[in-house]
């Protein structure tokens, strides 16, 4: 949304000079990561041919690992500017560059902030939408143990918006509770991921254009001593126009979409455990609905976290005329160690087995299965 | 480009055997006390749980309503590993991984950080507002010690 962006950047631009003693504080966060994955498969998409191994690391920018030996699926570098600009009023920015775009650095995020009160802020700009548990800070390696939040779950084409939260903090008993009311849009034309699947089974599209309409719901974030649980719900319209190369465009049908989600983690003794459950159902002619999962457990050594991790993720059709679960299905175990050599940034090394599931004749299975080991930095500054 | 012979790789083998060696490794951390301080002027009385919810950013004012300053030791500093370890419960790269996801998200600014032991004892004792923490031994009267971990 064009307009978004230029209404954000004009209220920055026209408070910003006004506030002379506006405090600026910079930021960042980055992430080197190089992997590879190892052997050949069957070509699940056609018969008789085979080709490398492949795991799709970020599905919404495409970054894929291969044979080769792949430094750009997964680095990311970010510079982050916070700007006081007193009276309780925020505005942030993030300039990121990521490997899957050739380094080429975007604002990805911008928004501002006020602080009503003790209890409520509200926010408006451009952000990630909070779905899974580590959707909103999904790039920032540093934050979580491994090298990246299972990327068969966080599979979806459509990660931003441009939205207005509102967001209530209480203490509830001994635990610190946050609710967050969220709103926002997001128009994706030409969305990567998206053209990638034309491509993938054969199309020959120009352009995938992919809305995301009245995204509305909220989160529930509790945080005890040792514990943070986190409830999600938001819905959504869902639009797609494909254009092909001759200029002619196919909408098609539109539907609902409903996410819920009830994530966290747990800390014992050295151990911590991490868990996210989801489930996505769509208002479509068939009844598509998407039960994911993730379980991880990390042991805490002094220095070092070696984890390991399971996520599954499943597609299903629940209409009775039109029901079965012969679709998109797989795993991802995964098992690595996080290497805290320094205060600010740490070393990771992560081997994935993702194991296709999904049905051969419906093609489905379009993933095939892939073992793959990576290895990467994560810092910030 | 075809090839003869598609490789099968037994990766497995080669990642077990790193694993295994980076566990030789096992750091120590020798604990000093440490000594939580704040202005001579703060009379507030806060206990294990409400310093730790203050340097985790729950809790943003004292009780006479000002808001808290909370300020951490430089980053590997042994008192702030302690302070971690200690109050909080949890080692300094959690504290950070926990910090960089409010921060990277616009949820939270972590504590300003402060280079040496003089340097905080100096800023909370020009600051009512200030906490901090310092390694025992370097405590002087300019401030108040609220706790010792």
């Amino acid at each position: 949304m064009k307009l978004f962006k230029v209404l954000t950047m004009l209220i920055a631009t026209i408070i910003l000079p006004h506030s002379a003693l506006a405090d600026v504080a910079f930021s960042g966060y980055g992430s080197i990561v190089a992997g590879k994955t190892f052997g050949s498969v069957d070509d699940p998409l056609n018969p008789g041919e085979t080709r490398d191994e492949i795991l799709t690391a970020d599905f919404y920018d495409v970054g894929q690992y291969d044979n080769d030996i792949k430094f750009t699926p997964e680095s990311v570098f970010a510079l982050q500017a916070l700007v006081d600009l007193g009276d309780d009023l925020k505005f942030t920015a993030q300039l990121v560059a990521k490997g899957t775009d050739d380094f080429e650095p975007e604002f990805d995020w911008y928004y501002l902030t006020y602080q009503v009160n003790d209890s409520w802020s509200v926010m408006a700009g451009r952000r990630n939408i909070p779905m899974y548990y580590y959707s909103e800070f999904s790039e920032v390696g540093y934050a979580y143990p491994w090298m990246r939040p299972p990327s068969n779950l966080y599979w979806w084409q459509i990660t931003q918006f441009n939205s207005f939260q509102a967001s209530y903090d209480f203490e509830w008993g001994d635990y610190s509770n946050n609710l967050t009311f969220f709103y926002g849009n997001e128009n994706s034309y030409d969305n990567k991921e998206m053209l990638f699947y034309d491509e993938l089974f054969g199309g020959n599209a120009r352009s995938v254009d992919e809305f995301w309409s009245d995204i509305l719901g909220f989160n529930w974030n509790i945080a005890g001593d040792d514990f943070e649980v986190r409830f999600v719900y938001f819905q959504n319209d869902r639009d797609r126009t494909t254009t092909a190369q001759d200029g002619t465009e196919t909408d098609s049908v539109p539907f609902d979409q409903q996410f819920l989600g009830f994530g966290g983690y747990y800390n014992f003794n050295q151990f911590t455990f991490l868990f996210d459950w989801n489930h996505v159902e769509y208002d479509d002619v068939v009844g598509t609905e998407y039960p994911t999962y993730l379980v991880s457990l990390v042991y805490n050594i002094g220095d070092f976290q070696p984890y390991i991790a399971y996520s599954k993720a499943d597609h299903e059709n629940t209409k009775t005329e039109a029901a079965t679960k012969d679709l998109e299905e797989h795993y991802i175990l995964g098992y690595g160690v996080r290497y805290n050599f320094h205060p600010s940034a740490s070393f990771k090394i992560q081997y994935d087995k993702f194991e296709e599931q999904g049905n051969k004749a419906t093609g489905w299975a379009y993933h095939g299965d892939s073992r793959t080991l990576t290895m990467g930095i994560d810092f910030i500054f | 480009m075809e090839k003869l012979q598609p490789k099968r790789n037994k990766p497995e083998k080669l990642i077990g055997l790193i694993f295994a060696s980076l566990f030789i490794f096992i750091s120590n951390i020798a604990f000093a006390e440490i000594a939580v301080i704040v202005h001579p002027d703060n009379s507030a009385s806060l206990d294990k749980k409400t310093i730790k919810k203050i340097f985790m950013g729950k809790v943003k004012k004292f009780d006479n309503g000002n808001v808290i300053l909370p300020m951490n030791a430089s980053k590997g500093a042994a008192s702030r590993d302690n302070f971690n370890k200690l109050v909080i419960g949890r080692t300094t790269t959690q504290v950070n991984a926990y910090w960089s996801k409010l921060v990277f998200t616009g949820k939270g600014t972590m504590p300003r950080e402060l280079s040496s032991d003089a340097e905080i004892i100096a800023t909370v004792s020009a600051n009512k507002d200030a906490i901090s923490y310092v390694d025992a031994s370097a405590v002087t009267d300019a401030v108040k010690v609220i706790a010792t971990y």
